[in-house]
């Protein structure tokens, strides 16, 4: 080992770890998938002024965005089971949470965590939207929900998008934390590696590399999804 | 027919309506006038509920609404009667001229897409701004998104038209367009018109009925005629004798 840097080396590795990317990036999708209806019914519950809910609702993006990423996955990875075990005992139910994959604690904490982030994107989205759209579509007769999905959605997009690329991209940064919950993602996997041969910094900036190109196509296919849905705005 | 009865409305301490009652025939262009702040668009907007008014008694040809207890499905069926055409035009940013006006024959009234396309056309046509079909809002000038609100209200072949200030967002040069529009709508088309505006001109010229409103209350009502040239009340004459020069102006 003469250099510090060994590139042949890198180059293996890379190709190692590669066959962790699919679980960084179904980790990632998933859980975005998830937030996504979770943070948006918390939007719509607050936005609607929904009596109790819109407590729950307000709640929880205070406390979800005070808890750090790695603290919530911990609560969920040791309380959720503790929790179905009381259940199981109670009821009789079987949870089967004896069986449950880590991979599933990994996605709700998560979810938990990022869902109270994008429920304020989501809030912000709507408000961004003049009140007199749907002032225009309830005055021909449309209910609050064709003009919500119909007219102020579409235009709100254009305001969410790249404040959902940010948070995705957060996100997929984020997945690395989940190897300390036991679920080998692309960091876990690396490390496990490194336990064999000590070669921390190259196989690193392996990872680094890895997920900065994940990053970048991701970027690019939320900057196609930002044109998409501003189309109207042409020439603005 | 519209008829208002006892309509009360206050903004927390704010009293903006204070007992309106008063009755719109089926058909006729009826003007509601006043200083701002008098409660003009606020009774105009309480008939659709985009504002609801605290209480009183709203009726719409057989539909009659206590306005304390309405329920959705009241409101829903008195906004499938009426149309509206806003001060700040309202168009639906996201959707070209010929899907603004598409809108409501296709998600309300459920006509299939090419009869929704050819009723569209049409009323555009009406508007004359059929070559702006495919043009999206930001596109067009304020007149022509105006009279493609105006379209967009009058495809739906509502009983009422309720037209909110229609042309004070406009520069002056395009006022006069979207007037012409309305004119021709209140000669062509049996609805009934509510119209907020400050344009004496065109009340003089096309209503049948003029409402003068102060205060949250109707001050003084009755045909352009008697109201605009021999007003009884003191502040109707105080407040036309800001337009001196109506009568001289034409569109």
């Amino acid at each position: 080992m003469g250099n510090i840097i060994e590139f042949s080396f890198m180059y293996d590795s890379f190709w190692e770890l590669l066959q962790y990317v699919p679980i960084t990036l179904f980790l990632a999708v998933t859980t975005m998938i998830f937030a996504c209806v979770l943070g948006l019914l918390n939007a719509l519950i607050q936005i609607k002024e929904i009596p109790v809910l819109k407590f729950f609702a307000h709640s929880y993006v205070l406390l979800g965005r005070a808890v750090p990423t790695m603290v919530m996955l911990y609560i969920v990875y040791f309380g959720l089971p503790v929790f179905l075990m009381a259940f199981t005992d109670k009821t009789g139910i079987d949870t089967g949470y004896q069986h449950i994959s880590p991979i599933f604690f990994a996605i709700v904490g998560l979810t938990i965590h990022t869902g109270a982030y994008l429920s304020e994107v989501f809030r912000s989205a709507i408000l961004s939207v003049d009140k007199g759209q749907m002032e225009a579509a309830e005055s021909i007769g449309m209910t609050w929900w064709q003009g919500f999905y119909r007219i102020v959605a579409r235009q709100a997009g254009v305001f969410a998008v790249p404040l959902l690329a940010n948070q995705f991209l957060d996100l997929i940064k984020g997945t690395s934390l989940v190897f300390t919950i036991t679920v080998v993602e692309l960091l876990g996997g690396a490390k496990i590696a490194c336990a064999d041969d000590y070669r921390y910094l190259e196989r690193y900036l392996v990872v680094a590399l890895i997920y900065w190109g994940i990053s970048i196509i991701f970027e690019k296919l939320f900057l196609l999804a930002e044109r998409k849905v501003g189309i109207f705005q042409k020439g603005i | 027919m519209i008829t208002f009865k006892n309509i009360h409305k206050a903004f927390g301490a704010n009293e903006v309506l204070k007992g309106i009652s008063c009755t719109i025939p089926t058909g006729s262009v009826t003007v509601i006038l006043g200083p701002s702040g008098s409660g003009k668009t606020t009774l105009l907007r309480s008939l659709n509920f985009l504002e609801k008014a605290d209480r009183g008694e709203i009726t719409l040809d057989d539909i009659h609404i206590d306005v304390e207890n309405v329920s959705k499905a009241e409101i829903h069926q008195i906004r499938q009667h009426t149309a509206m055409v806003f001060q700040m035009y309202n168009l639906f940013k996201n959707k070209t001229a010929l899907e603004n006006v598409m809108e409501g024959l296709t998600v309300v009234k459920k006509l299939p897409k090419a009869e929704a396309k050819e009723k569209a056309l049409y009323f555009l046509a009406k508007v004359g701004l059929e070559l702006k079909a495919d043009s999206y809002p930001h596109q067009l000038s304020g007149g022509q998104q105006q009279r493609i609100g105006i379209a967009r209200a009058l495809a739906l072949n509502p009983d009422v038209i309720l037209f909110d200030e229609p042309t004070s967002a406009l520069d002056p040069e395009l006022v006069g367009e979207v007037l012409e529009v309305m004119k021709k709508i209140a000669q062509e088309f049996n609805c009934t018109m509510v119209v907020v505006t400050h344009e004496i001109s065109f009340a003089r010229e096309v209503a049948d009925h003029i409402i003068f409103m102060d205060g949250g209350v109707i001050v003084e009502e009755g045909a352009p005629e008697k109201l605009l040239f021999n007003p009884e009340n003191e502040r109707t004459k105080q407040f036309l004798s800001r337009y001196v020069s109506f009568t001289e102006y034409n569109i």
